[in-house]
């Protein structure tokens, strides 16, 4: 066997990866089990629990990680007795459950993680768990076989294996290789790859900008269409890593079920549990540490949902009581519903949670109970804040729904990733900031405000929203606000509020990276996005921002008997279709147009730009020339060439300055041309207020 | 044993921080400042597609100080990463042994060198001291 010094000389990488397919196969030993329990009898079942127990046995003995081989070993023994028809497996699932407990400890411990210098696994020392309820050389399954709830492992004699040591690994049976079968890749190290495949996006960029400059004075089309191609296959390389850090909900729920069924048995009560869309896939960053929120909730719908039985069968309701945990996908979002059928949450803390503005917010406020006494686990709302918390900082929110004597429904609404997210880019005093565009219900023009008692608020949609400087909301110094500023106007929790800001540059994808361990500590930042140019624009929070500056909730307008002034902002602009190929100036002409308050939509060419007319109908078009598929002019044809839009206004927009194309531009019906070179801010809104007013 | 040490001022004083605990040494660049953060952080820094905290290794060390910041030593112990702003980097080599006591929390020792006193800082114990998880 291997002494301390050998073990030393396996790679921390190996040792890792080992860790967790033991873990894996622990949890999958313990879905087989509970699906034995709950009467599903599949002889396949019983070969899956012995290949499962034997590779860990065997991984666990080239490792020389003796408890956890020891523990597996006597597993797998046991799973053979069944095999062979000696034991009855349905008997041995009390125990055997408790011992993958010991099993798991023993893979988390020390053991596992470096050398056991003293090579000794075979007695239980006083701080380690229990040993596990048999032994490997315990031939008599009669003697074995748990009684009623199952033995303590604590009454059982310490473990000890045939000859005083590690039997080394039997001839394994041939396990079965998916063609699929996934390779193991550490997640930094995908971080790593993401953020490369970033800095090279942004240096494909210099070099575009660079060659662009020249290339404008000689003119290339092959180099410009190498470009497009890098540019084309950088976005498909980012979106691959992406989707490698994406896994399904199913990797974090397997130990859900056992936590339902001993919550149930320790509250003497029958629950089942069903799960449903667990397939749907998550970024890892949302995955991490999600388990054990779930987890939180389940087992207070156990505790604090469902009734006991007698209770359930006086009230007309099936003796067992369900527990469905549903996830799907919403947009960009993950919503993951956990209800329950049992009594719902009591009429009192109902007509109390009117008072706290929801239900939601009183079950979460810190240290709540539903709880009359204190039991061994706490009251419904205990622990719903760190919940609430938990999914705030990843930019989600909590909602709690209850119906007297139905049940109880908690959702959990997660964005799919971290790692992208749409932004709305905004500057305050010099600084980039991106919005989650999710939380941003519109931009609006801060012209209309009313200022009572130093606070100032706008009026939207017949309700007064507070309205503060963005700089001030954060706790930053900035310049006072220009005289003429947007305002984005900002939803988190069912709150609003508008926040102003310089300018806003418009919306972008951005890679999320967050700030690191040394910042955990800071609030108000969902993470960092490197911006083209490689400078870092922090990604607000929203949940913080709008219950950041709570000190007092905005004045009502009606109540206070101030007439609003110019209350509605001014936002119902006329729609624009912006078409370009290239992104930057997609962006560009958008945040020009939004600020002075149009509505914009974009297609990238004139094909795509027929459909968005066809389906939205717009009232002005911007288009580029040179496109893909179908161009500037071709696209001007088709619009001059539709009787029903053959009036809609078209400006060119090009980096073409030459006056043949112009004079093109004039001929083929366009009603202004401007060249990108020319252009600034106030050209181009000039151009569009003269064609379709403001 | 004399440990690699980078060498750098911050204001007047001088400082060693070990190699061991250096991962890189860049230029300051562009720092986005983060509202609300404490107030020894001067903000993060895009470095090689990562996003680093940016820690201001003389407000760390209580010393108030004016002059422009010019590099970052970056450092990664445990996965705690961050980079630590100094005015100039004097050089990279072996330092003597400690000799001095340092009153500091955050440094190791001090060292006689060329007449000026040299503070060692422990990365670990500044690294943990700001974050908050260890706390």
């Amino acid at each position: 066997m291997n002494d301390g010094s050998a073990m030393n000389e396996i790679d921390p990488e190996i040792l890792q990866l080992a860790r967790e397919e033991a873990a894996e196969r622990v949890e999958n030993i313990e879905k087989n089990l509970l699906a034995v329990e709950s009467g599903s009898i599949d002889p396949e079942v019983l070969n899956e629990l012995f290949r499962d127990a034997h590779s860990i046995e065997s991984a666990a003995a080239m490792l020389d990680w003796k408890r956890v081989a020891a523990i597996a070993q006597g597993m797998e023994d046991r799973f053979s007795d069944c095999r062979e028809g000696r034991a009855s497996l349905t008997d041995l699932i009390d125990g055997t459950l408790a011992t993958l407990d010991e099993l798991r400890l023993a893979i988390a411990s020390d053991e596992a993680k470096e050398a056991d210098p003293e090579g000794s696994a075979e007695v239980a020392t006083p701080e380690a768990p229990p040993a596990p309820a048999w032994g490997p050389q315990n031939g008599a399954p009669a003697a074995e076989a748990p009684q009623n709830g199952g033995p303590k492992a604590a009454e059982k004699g310490p473990l000890t294996t045939q000859n005083g040591d590690v039997a080394p690994a039997a001839v394994a049976e041939p396990i079965p290789v998916a063609a699929d079968k996934p390779i193991r890749v550490s997640a930094a190290k995908v971080d790593r790859i993401l953020d490369a495949v970033g800095e090279t996006a942004l240096n494909h960029r210099r070099l575009e900008h660079v060659l662009r400059e020249r290339l404008v004075t000689s003119g290339n089309a092959e180099s410009e269409q190498e470009l497009d191609m890098g540019n084309r296959m950088l976005g498909e390389l980012h979106d691959s890593v992406i989707g490698m850090r994406t896994l399904p909900l199913s990797s974090i729920t397997a130990p859900f079920p056992r936590a339902i069924r001993d919550t149930a048995v320790a509250e003497g009560k029958e629950v089942e549990l069903l799960m449903s869309g667990t397939d749907t896939q998550l970024d890892r960053s949302i995955l991490e540490g999600l388990a054990e929120q779930i987890n939180h909730v389940l087992r207070n719908a156990v505790a604090h949902g469902i009734e006991a039985p007698d209770e359930r069968e006086a009230a007309g309701k099936p003796r067992e009581g369900m527990v469905e945990l549903r996830a799907e996908q919403r947009g960009g979002m993950v919503a993951i519903e956990i209800g329950d059928d049992g009594g719902g949450v009591p009429a009192g803390v109902l007509a109390r949670a009117e008072g706290a503005g929801s239900l939601t917010d009183l079950l979460s406020a810190p240290g709540f109970s539903t709880a009359d006494g204190v039991s061994g686990i706490a009251g419904r709302g205990v622990g719903l804040d760190a919940v609430r918390k938990h999914v705030e900082t990843r930019g989600g929110s909590l909602a709690v729904e209850s119906e007297p004597r139905q049940g109880t429904t908690v959702t959990l609404l997660l964005p799919f990733t971290l790692a992208v997210m749409r932004v709305l880019m905004c500057e305050r005093g010099g600084q980039s900031f991106g919005l989650p565009l999710t939380s941003v219900r519109e931009v609006v023009s801060a012209s209309g405000t009313v200022s009572l008692a130093g606070r100032k608020s706008l009026e939207l949609d017949g309700e007064a929203v507070q309205f503060d400087d963005l700089a001030a909301a954060l706790g930053a110094s900035a310049p006072e606000l220009p005289e003429q500023h947007p305002a984005m106007v900002v939803g988190a929790a069912g709150r609003w509020r508008a926040m102003a800001c310089d300018t806003v540059l418009g919306d972008q994808e951005v890679v999320v990276k967050g700030l690191g361990p040394l910042l955990a500590g800071t609030r108000g930042y969902l993470g960092g996005a490197i911006l083209g140019d490689g400078s870092v624009a922090l990604i607000l929070d929203p949940n913080q921002l709008v219950r950041g500056a709570e000190g007092g909730s905005a004045p009502t307008v009606s109540a206070t008997g101030v007439k609003p002034v110019e209350a509605k902002a001014p936002v119902a602009g006329s729609r624009i279709l912006v078409v370009d190929d290239q992104v930057t100036a997609r962006q560009l002409q958008r945040s020009i147009l939004e600020s002075a308050g149009y509505r914009v939509q974009t297609a990238c060419d004139g094909r795509e730009a027929l459909d968005r007319i066809a389906e939205n109908g717009v009232d002005m078009v911007m288009t580029d020339v040179e496109m893909p598929e179908m161009d500037g002019f071709e696209l001007l044809r088709a619009i001059r060439g539709d009787a029903k839009r053959s009036s809609l206004p078209v400006v060119m927009v090009t980096g073409l300055g030459s006056d043949e194309q112009r004079q093109r531009g004039a001929d083929e019906g366009a009603d202004a041309y401007i060249v990108k070179k020319e252009y600034d801010q106030h050209t181009l809104l000039d151009v569009v207020s003269r064609l379709i007013g403001a | 044993v004399s440990e690699v040490c980078v060498r750098v001022l911050a204001g007047d004083e001088h400082f060693a921080l070990p190699v061991s605990g250096v991962l890189s040494i860049s230029e300051l660049g562009e720092v986005a400042p983060v509202p609300g953060g404490p107030p020894e952080l001067l903000g993060v820094r895009n470095l090689r597609g990562r996003v680093i905290p940016v820690i201001d290794l003389a407000t760390m060390l209580g010393i108030s100080d004016e002059t422009d910041r010019k590099w970052i030593v970056v450092s990664e112990l445990d996965g705690l990463h961050g980079g630590f702003a100094v005015t100039e980097i004097v050089d990279v080599g072996e330092l003597g042994d400690a000799t001095e006591e340092a009153d500091s929390p955050y440094l190791s020792g001090a060292i006689l060198v060329d007449g000026a006193l040299v503070g060692v800082v422990d990365l670990a114990v500044i690294l943990n001291a700001l974050s908050p998880a260890a706390a």
